[in-house]
């Protein structure tokens, strides 16, 4: 058991004041047999005009801001302590053969599973992926034996390699190159298994990060993470983390669960403002009792501390992401207001996706 | 082998070559099993005798003009699709009892869908019983799993359900597909009965066919009802490069909707507003004639269109009413029809009246097996989108079993194998005579105050065996004829409607968007009228040959205040260069083939907004083959012909803006337009044309007062070679001089006078420009024109630099006042991820 603070702030800067934002956060985490939410708070600053919130179809905890007065800068922070829940290890190979699995979760009563049984356009399997599943996947096999297997092959047979990859990516391209970061493993392990039907989940959390030894904490740069969960008819969902290559334990913390990144990603929104965009993401996760000793630590300045110390290998993998968004065309020139706005109309004319012309279905 | 024997000798002629293309057995819509004529064809066919060949050739030209006029004022384009206009326009009979099976077959079709919807996004009995396998709704991409647990809503699912409809060789009707999450074609259907009914008037009248107005008089009043008093109907189209736009503008018209696009819209507190150029403006029943994906930007922001609003959240709190609802995609296309036997008993227990044209779910296995053991008469489509676009596709037939097997599997959830079995025959006219061809439909349904109801009628067309429906568009218009006093009585005409309509609820909203594209399109034709007056005053000065005109250096810098300088030539060589470089170069922004290029792009945004002899005259100036490929300047002449032409089509622009539009806010965003680039580049002309060093006056004046197309007012007024103080009162003070910049400054004032203003006091834009135009006023010829110990006028240069400011502040304030709402909303967060 171990209780854990988490603090996630993403911020935006606009190039120029930001008219009007409207925003859906997925943020504050759930309670489940895993994992009990003490205490979460989310703020949003500037103060939203309007904030609403639901539970959608995964059962996630869904909210709207939005921001109608003219405002620079934007940022949305989650603070919350959750502790972790010890969990009887369910016996692997003890599950069901993975055909039966795939059967029960099409009949009426599996209907809850089969929600995240068919792939969705970033879990898309091509026959190289169904031939990859297939391998773990022999006649018969229990299915959570079999889903461990195929994480620890992804693990092994995929490279960790931050940048090689966008939030778009699709497991079809990062498969090709066996190459990703955690969103990208974990959709991988998606596609497999869902080529199957086999009900398999993303899962969006945190990880906290341990500091190799000697080395003090670095505050901000624990990163969001992912990883599957697997549906056995008998035991429920068994979460991997494929790209640790093992069973989510007492550093993870589950914040949302859809059937891929779309479905869970933290924030998303549309702004309308004519300069560009500049974000900075940073996420902390530390338990109590390592806050208490860093509290106890800066009452004795350790110069130490001053030099930040180098990011350390597997389990903490990520820097943190600050991409600057490219420059909106201004819309007050002709030339190329006009020209994107023709763009625009050039992506809406159905051309986005395959759209025949009178689709008017 | 049907014969002809029974059909009756008057009409023999008319069905001379028609039975030797019937197939044998195969149902036909005119003639019976023994050959004899369906009564309910008679009255069309006895005057189709009496017309003979010549007679109906000249009823088909008639249509054909009728449609393109049609064409002409709603295609964005402006160009009608002549190929479209050319469809057979044969009419089809059918009888009004076999329409009463129709009619309520459709509207059980759409109780059905309704119920289906409802349940799948509700309680999910059909999947938790069983009736629905799993796959039909998570595994299809167009079942909007956020739209699940909502709180109940008010509004049904469907207001408006088309059904694409044919009839089997067979006699039997089948459903081809179900149009269902954005219909929208009654734009077709209108437009198309309006035209035949024109053309085939006296069989249209002698036939007592029944109208399709009285139908969408109920749809209306149904809207109206959910519009309330303070609300706005929309139609919501995906803007002029939607291949549906002509339906979506003609409706619009006919329903007194305001036509708008996705980004028109944006979504505060539950409520959906229209972006105006008085604000936000509440919006409460949309027309949704753009898909579900492409119209839900917090939800499914990887396939919304740029600039889409969250549509999502006004539908679940209430405030907006959808036609149809976002979502309805689940059961759009063919994705009812494996199960609408099954559904149509689970749902209304009820047998299903019309049976759907074969149709196998390909994420059932064993249906995955009979399509590749009859490759040849299945084809495969996506399930609830239709024809699979992407060419690499498999087919059933080509593909190698093992790897069809593979991707069947994969993906077969979101597909499915359709056959279309051999049609019904109908008469189409060709050449001269009349043929069996096969056909089918699309009839077009809505709710009303009293329920569904079927418009009596429909849109036909001639279809290849074994294809998809073809696109809506113009077609063989459908007829029913009535059976009692109470069908056949004539619903109110489509003029009094749209006057009722039309004024009481679209008047007064001008779209942010339309005003910042007719402050564009003011601003787009005034640069290209001073690039095409630059180009004729120096091939003018050019062929004039006086000495003191043709300076290279002259014509050079008047050309060089639109075409970017070039250093690296001199004399004669750089003013080739500019012309050519004015006349044909993309990359040259103040160039005409940009400007005639955004010229048009503007025009054609703004069209609905502007007459019809504006925008003849933008169509003509941007079309004009001429600019193609443009005389080269050595050939003066040409290009001074095309020159002259040009600026004569915008000033019959700028001529007929004024005429034809009331002074409304339309007029004035594309007057400030037109005033503030014409006080911009006045500015610029100022800048490089006055008191230059070392040069003779005279010829400088003389650039520019030609320029500005104000040497007949100098000659007139003071009869000599221009002199500087008596130029800059003409050029820059004179208040009569429409050329000159205080009248511009003038007019930008007026425009900003009667623009709406929220607030207590004048607003920023109108204070900078009465400022600006007080400082001109002031300003005094002489001390204007005064030059410096080096040649230079520096109190024109003070005023030039004031003036290029405020109105490069005042278009800046206008795009913050007016504009500001038509900046489309940009996607955040994906970017955002930490890669963990």
């Amino acid at each position: 058991m171990s209780t854990l603070r988490i603090l996630h702030s993403t911020r935006y800067a606009y190039g120029a004041p930001a008219a009007f934002s409207q925003h859906l956060l997925r943020l504050t985490p759930p309670s489940n047999a895993e994992q009990t939410v003490l205490e979460a708070e989310v703020t949003v600053s500037p103060h939203p005009q309007e904030r609403a919130g639901y539970t959608d179809a995964f059962g996630n905890a869904l909210e709207t801001a939005t921001v109608t007065e003219p405002h620079e800068t934007l940022e949305i922070t989650l603070r919350c302590v959750v502790e972790r829940l010890e969990r009887e290890e369910p016996m692997l190979g003890a599950s069901t053969p993975w055909e039966q699995a795939a059967r029960m979760a099409m009949a009426p009563a599996g209907l809850e599973a089969a929600l995240y049984a068919y792939p969705t356009p970033l879990t898309d399997a091509d026959a190289e992926i169904e031939a990859y599943a297939r391998e773990s996947f022999e006649p018969g096999r229990p299915v959570l034996e079999a889903a461990r297997e195929l994480c620890a092959r992804i693990h092994k047979d995929f490279k960790y390699l931050p940048g090689s990859t966008t939030a778009e990516t699709p497991a079809g391209a990062s498969f090709a190159a066996r190459e990703g970061v955690c969103q990208d493993f974990a959709h991988v392990m998606l596609a497999a298994m869902r080529a199957l039907r086999l009900p398999c989940a993303y899962v969006s959390g945190y990880l906290r990060t341990l500091p190799p030894p000697g080395r003090a904490r670095l505050v901000g740069a624990d990163a969001t993470h992912a990883w599957a969960s697997v549906w056995d008819p008998s035991v429920g969902w068994v979460q991997f983390d494929p790209t640790n290559d093992m069973q989510p334990g007492a550093d993870h913390v589950m914040s949302a669960m859809g059937r891929d990144y779309a479905d869970c990603a933290p924030v998303t929104g549309l702004v309308v403002g004519s300069g560009g965009q500049m974000l900075s993401v940073s996420v902390d996760v530390a338990s109590l009792e390592e806050l208490e000793a860093e509290r106890d630590a800066a009452l004795i300045p350790d110069p130490a501390d001053a030099a930040p110390a180098p990011p350390a290998p597997p389990l903490q993998p990520a820097p943190i992401a600050s991409s600057p968004a490219p420059e909106t065309p201004p819309v007050n020139d002709p030339a190329t207001g006009a020209a994107a706005r023709a763009a625009q109309a050039t992506l809406h004319g159905l051309s986005q996706d395959d759209t025949p012309p009178d689709d008017d279905v | 082998m049907p014969a002809v024997a029974r059909l009756e000798e008057d009409l023999r002629d008319l069905f001379a070559h028609y039975s030797a293309h019937r197939t044998d057995r195969a149902h036909d819509e005119a003639l019976d099993g023994e050959g004899g004529l369906r009564p309910h064809w008679r009255g069309l066919m006895d005057w189709a005798r009496r017309a003979g060949p010549d007679g109906y050739e000249a009823v088909v030209g008639e249509t054909r003009r009728l449609r393109l006029e049609s064409g002409v004022a709603f295609d964005p384009t402006g160009g009608a699709d002549v190929a479209a206009a050319a469809a057979d326009a044969f009419p089809v009979v059918i009888s009004p009892e076999e329409w009463a099976g129709i009619s309520a077959g459709v509207m059980q079709r759409a109780r059905l869908i309704e119920a289906a919807l409802a349940d799948l996004y509700g309680p999910r009995t059909a999947l938790k019983e069983g009736m629905l396998p799993p796959g039909m709704a998570f595994g299809n991409p167009d079942f909007a799993l956020w739209r699940t647990g909502w709180p109940e809503q008010d509004a049904p699912w469907l207001t408006l359900y088309e059904m694409d409809l044919a009839r089997g060789a067979d006699g039997r009707w089948m459903v081809l597909a179900d149009r269902v999450d954005a219909p929208l074609g009654d734009g077709w259907m209108v437009a198309n009965r309006v035209a035949s009914s024109q053309s085939f008037a006296e069989p249209f009248l002698s036939g007592g066919i029944r109208r399709i107005a009285g139908h969408y008089q109920g749809l209306q009043q149904l809207l109206e009802e959910a519009t309330g008093l303070d609300g706005r109907l929309a139609l919501m189209s995906g803007g002029a490069r939607d291949p549906r736009y002509f339906s979506h503008a003609y409706f619009a018209r006919y329903m007194g909707a305001a036509l708008i696009e996705p980004a028109d819209v944006t979504v505060r507190e539950g409520g959906a507003f229209v972006k105006t150029v008085e604000g936000l403006k509440p919006l409460s029943v949309l027309l949704r004639g753009v898909h579900s994906h492409h119209l839900e930007a917090l939800f499914q922001p990887a396939t919304a269109t740029v600039g889409a609003p969250a549509l999502s959240l006004a539908q679940r709190a209430g405030r907006l009413r959808l036609a149809n609802g976002l979502g309805a995609s689940a059961f759009a296309y063919r994705a009812m029809a494996p199960f609408a036997h099954a559904l149509s008993q689970f749902f209304l227990d009820e047998d299903l009246r019309i049976a759907d044209a074969p149709c196998l779910w390909m994420g059932d296995p064993a249906a995955r097996e009979q399509a590749m053991d009859e490759p040849e008469l299945w084809r495969l489509e996506r399930i609830s989108r239709g024809p699979l676009q992407n060419r690499d596709a498999p087919t059933l037939i080509q593909s190698d079993r093992d790897a069809l097997a593979g991707f069947l599997r994969r993906h077969g959830e979101r597909l499915a194998a359709v056959a279309t079995p051999p049609l019904s025959t109908t008469p189409a006219w060709r050449s001269g005579a009349l043929a069996p061809r096969q056909w089918m439909m699309r009839v077009f349904a809505s709710l009303t105050p009293g329920g569904w109801s079927v418009a009596p009628g429909g849109v036909a067309t001639l279809v290849e065996p074994g294809c998809a429906p073809p696109p809506l568009g113009f077609g063989k218009d459908v007829w029913i004829p009535a059976r009692t006093a109470e069908e056949a009585r004539p619903a109110p005409t489509l003029e009094r409607r749209l006057a009722r309509t039309h004024l009481r609820r679209t008047g007064g909203d001008l779209l942010s968007r339309v005003a910042d594209d007719l402050f564009w399109l003011g601003r787009t034709a005034e640069r290209a009228d001073v690039t095409l007056r630059a180009l004729r005053g120096v091939i003018d000065r050019m062929v004039s040959g006086q000495e003191e005109d043709d300076s290279p250096e002259v014509l050079a810098a008047i050309l060089e205040i639109q075409a970017g300088p070039n250093d690296n030539r001199a004399g004669m060589a750089r003013v080739r260069d500019a012309i050519a470089r004015l006349t044909s170069d993309h990359h040259e922004p103040m160039g005409l083939a940009p400007l005639l290029g955004a010229l048009r792009r503007t025009g054609q945004r703004a069209r609905p907004y502007l007459s019809e002899e504006s925008w003849r005259s933008i169509d003509r100036l941007t079309t004009d083959t001429g600019w193609r490929s443009p005389p080269p300047p050595q050939n003066a002449s040409a290009l001074l012909r095309l020159i002259d032409e040009s600026l004569l089509a915008l000033a019959a622009f700028a001529g007929t803006t004024q005429e034809n539009l009331t002074r409304n806010h339309v007029w004035r965003f594309l007057e400030l337009g037109r005033s503030i680039e014409r006080g911009l580049s006045f500015a610029r002309a100022a800048e490089a044309l006055a008191g230059r060093r070392n040069e003779p006056d005279e010829s400088w004046l003389r650039a520019w007062l030609t320029l500005l197309d104000s040497r007949t007012a100098y000659r007139t007024r003071y009869m000599t070679v221009p002199a500087p103080a008596p130029c800059m009162d003409l050029l820059v003070l004179d208040e009569h001089n429409p050329r000159s910049l205080v009248y511009q400054l003038m007019r930008i004032e007026e425009a900003l006078n009667n623009l709406p203003n929220p607030g207590p006091r004048r607003s920023r834009e109108l204070r900078l420009a009465m400022r600006v135009l007080m400082d001109v006023r002031l300003a005094d010829p002489e001390q204007l024109a005064e030059e410096d110990e080096d040649g230079r006028r520096p109190a024109l240069s003070a005023l030039i630099v004031d003036v290029r400011a405020a109105l490069a502040e005042l278009s800046d304030e206008l795009a913050r006042s007016f504009f500001a709402h038509t900046q489309a909303p940009s996607r955040v967060g994906l970017r955002g991820r930490l890669e963990g």
